[in-house]
């Protein structure tokens, strides 16, 4: 840790906690999940840089979607994402969740994965190799430090097209708003 | 003064603790062969924990976990660390069996507001572990009474400074092999770990918490870690006179702890209290027997 | 033992078209009235499975077929011989226009499955099938995805390319 570090820990010490600890929840939808059991363990070690796999959403902060989003799923990723607390951050694993990939003509397969929830980043590339995860959390670390990663921000604000998106495509949702409309007034 | 004291003592305790979260995970990755994250990696931890937005599920569920976190806290008063010994005149051992069940407590009236069926196994889990560990706890707390003739610590760790660690001397060895057993046990550390379970339960009590909420869980886990093993370390390996011995004390017994941690699989619910009701138990008892007999 | 069996079936239903395609595998082409007699006096045989019901659109011919995966797992090999070893594929062709036909769960419990899974898929009505909800999807679509005049790259840019980006929503708006 050198002095330019320490004075960053002292002016604002959640940012740069929430950079070198990123909680991780995996949703493995398809088959980015193989590419995860070599990250967090011996032969890549993602522990070095902070990132640790945690069982719920209530206690991650980086949200990880490995794989391509049916319709089905779409439910389930929105639950996770509206779950976590903030501030988090999303980051698509794969060209599946980026553009639909090699399913993108598919009558159940969700193309652009943006337009439902925000995501801070992609990882592109089918499969991406370990190395990738990690070139994705260092550039993670200077969007948290510019504060590009404003993701729950951007969710937060544009509320109302998000869930008519996620309305248009799954029909009426069972949940209520994450953030009424009277809230915010 | 003993306010002071007192506050010496938690900021230490915290200290020791929060080190050993550290210290275990670095451990345990070396013996991964992995390079492991940085030993300051928990204090980071808990700082993005507190700057984090956390969701309650109401009144009681904030109290549980405040009460949880207190109830380790106030243990470390009674619990004395070199010289500093604020509260251990009165009360002894006694009460730390009392508030020994407050952890337990507090974190099973946080998750029954969050209505989580993960929660409710990993409490009811917790509660029959405790059941298991408390009877052979208890005839440890015995065994060591009725050697030295008195419920304060204080005095124990004197008289051990006299004598023989009680760890040494033949009558306490067995309780002191049946308290090294069920230590694992007392921590929630790998053979017992099924009370979190993150793979089977998604993390039990603790998975709704996020936040501030997870921050103040991994506090009071290092409070308890600090007296389950300080706990140790006065009863059977004779306390110490400066807090630097103490400190040494503890690392040999908490290193020991990663090693059974790292290496053992996990027990299911009922092969733990098989395991404990039977072997600690056993010790304990016979321990119990050979102290009545030679004193 | 195959040609027995299909002496067999052949004596009771002189209607079904039998064929051995090779030694474990046995086709039973019957008619659309037959099928629940024939299943019911399959399982009376001994093929007690129902491991597969699967549909196949033949779109030309303007008619679903369906196909009924008939296994046998006998405890008394003695008994029944080899029989155990081969497959029946039990195959009835119904109309394309009028997708209707009879629930075979009265038989076998457990194409109640299949039989949803085929409903959503292929848009065949089972009669007698109690509920008939949806099992894979989510969305409801005007021709089941499944079928051959489906046609997923038109729906895809119908549907998911039309759905705005939020960014592009909140540009247009304002």
């Amino acid at each position: 840790m050198d002095r330019n570090q320490l004075t960053k820990w002292i002016k604002s010490p959640g940012n740069m906690g929430h950079k070198y600890s990123l909680d991780v929840v995996y949703f493995c939808t398809g088959c980015g999940i193989i590419e995860i059991p070599p990250s967090i363990t011996a032969r890549w070690d993602a522990e070095r840089f902070g990132v640790k796999p945690v069982a719920t959403p209530r206690q991650a902060n980086l949200f990880l979607i490995t794989g391509y989003v049916s319709v089905k799923t779409l439910k389930a990723v929105i639950r996770t994402y509206e779950q976590m607390q903030e501030p988090k951050f999303a980051v698509g694993f794969g060209s599946c969740p980026i553009n639909g990939g090699m399913y993108w003509d598919s009558y159940n397969t969700v193309n652009h994965l943006d337009k439902y929830i925000p995501i801070d980043g992609w990882i592109a590339g089918c499969m991406p190799r370990p190395e990738a995860i990690f070139i994705a959390v260092t550039h993670l670390w200077t969007l948290i430090d510019k504060e590009i990663a404003d993701g729950y921000k951007r969710y937060r604000d544009k509320y109302k097209y998000y869930r008519a998106n996620q309305e248009k495509v799954l029909g009426e949702l069972e949940w209520p708003p994450l953030f009424p409309e009277d809230d915010k007034k | 003064m003993i306010v002071l004291e007192m506050l010496i003592l938690v900021i230490l305790a915290l200290a020791i603790g929060v080190f050993f979260l550290g210290l275990s995970r670095k451990i345990m990755s070396r013996i991964h062969w992995r390079y492991g994250p940085p030993i300051t990696q928990p204090i980071i931890d808990i700082i993005k924990l507190f700057n984090q937005d956390s969701v309650s599920h109401g009144s009681l569920f904030n109290f549980g976990i405040i009460l949880s976190l207190a109830g380790s806290i106030v243990m470390v008063f009674f619990l004395p660390m070199g010289a500093m010994c604020p509260m251990s005149s009165s009360g002894g051992m006694l009460v730390i069996l009392y508030i020994m069940l407050l952890g337990p407590l507090g974190l099973a009236l946080s998750g029954g507001e969050a209505a989580n069926p993960n929660i409710s196994i990993g409490i009811s889990r917790k509660f029959i572990l405790a059941l298991s560990y408390e009877v052979p706890l208890l005839l440890i707390f015995l065994a060591v009474m009725t050697h030295y003739g008195t419920i304060s610590i204080v005095e124990i760790v004197k008289i051990q400074s006299a004598n023989l660690w009680s760890f040494a001397s033949l009558p306490l060895l067995l309780s002191g092999i049946a308290y090294l057993l069920i230590l694992p046990a007392l921590l929630g550390e790998r053979p017992f770990e099924l009370i979190k379970a993150p793979q089977e339960i998604s993390s039990g009590p603790m998975a709704e918490y996020g936040g501030k909420f997870l921050a103040l869980a991994t506090l009071q886990h290092a409070f308890h870690t600090f007296v389950g093993i300080s706990l140790f370390v006065n009863l059977f390996l004779g306390g110490a006179s400066n807090p630097g011995y103490f400190f040494l004390k503890m690392l040999v017994v908490f290193i020991l702890l990663i090693f059974v941690n790292a290496v053992f699989p996990r027990f299911r619910i009922d092969q733990a209290i098989k395991y404990l009701w039977k072997w600690p138990t056993l010790l304990a008892f016979i321990g119990l027997i050979i102290v009545v007999i030679v004193d | 033992m195959n040609q027995e069996l299909k002496k067999k079936i052949n004596s009771s239903f002189p209607s079904a078209k039998i064929s051995l395609p090779n030694e474990s595998r046995v086709v039973i082409e019957v008619n659309r009235d037959a099928i629940i007699s024939v299943l019911s006096f399959l399982k009376n045989m001994g093929y007690e499975h129902l491991s597969m019901v699967s549909c196949v659109d033949w779109i030309k011919e303007d008619e679903f077929e369906l196909i009924y995966f008939l296994n046998a797992y006998m405890e008394n090999d003695e008994e029944y011989g080899e029989i155990e070893k081969s497959t029946i594929l039990l195959k009835t062709m119904i109309s394309r226009k009028e997708a209707k036909y009879i629930t075979a769960i009265g038989i076998f419990a457990s194409a109640e499955p299949y039989e949803r899974e085929i409903h959503e898929l292929f848009g065949i009505y089972f009669e007698g099938h109690p509920r008939l909800t949806h099992l894979l999807l989510e969305r409801d679509y005007e021709i089941p995805p499944f079928r051959k005049d489906f046609d997923t790259r038109k729906y895809v840019k119908e549907f998911y390319e039309e759905i705005p980006f939020v960014e592009d929503r909140e540009e247009g708006k304002e």
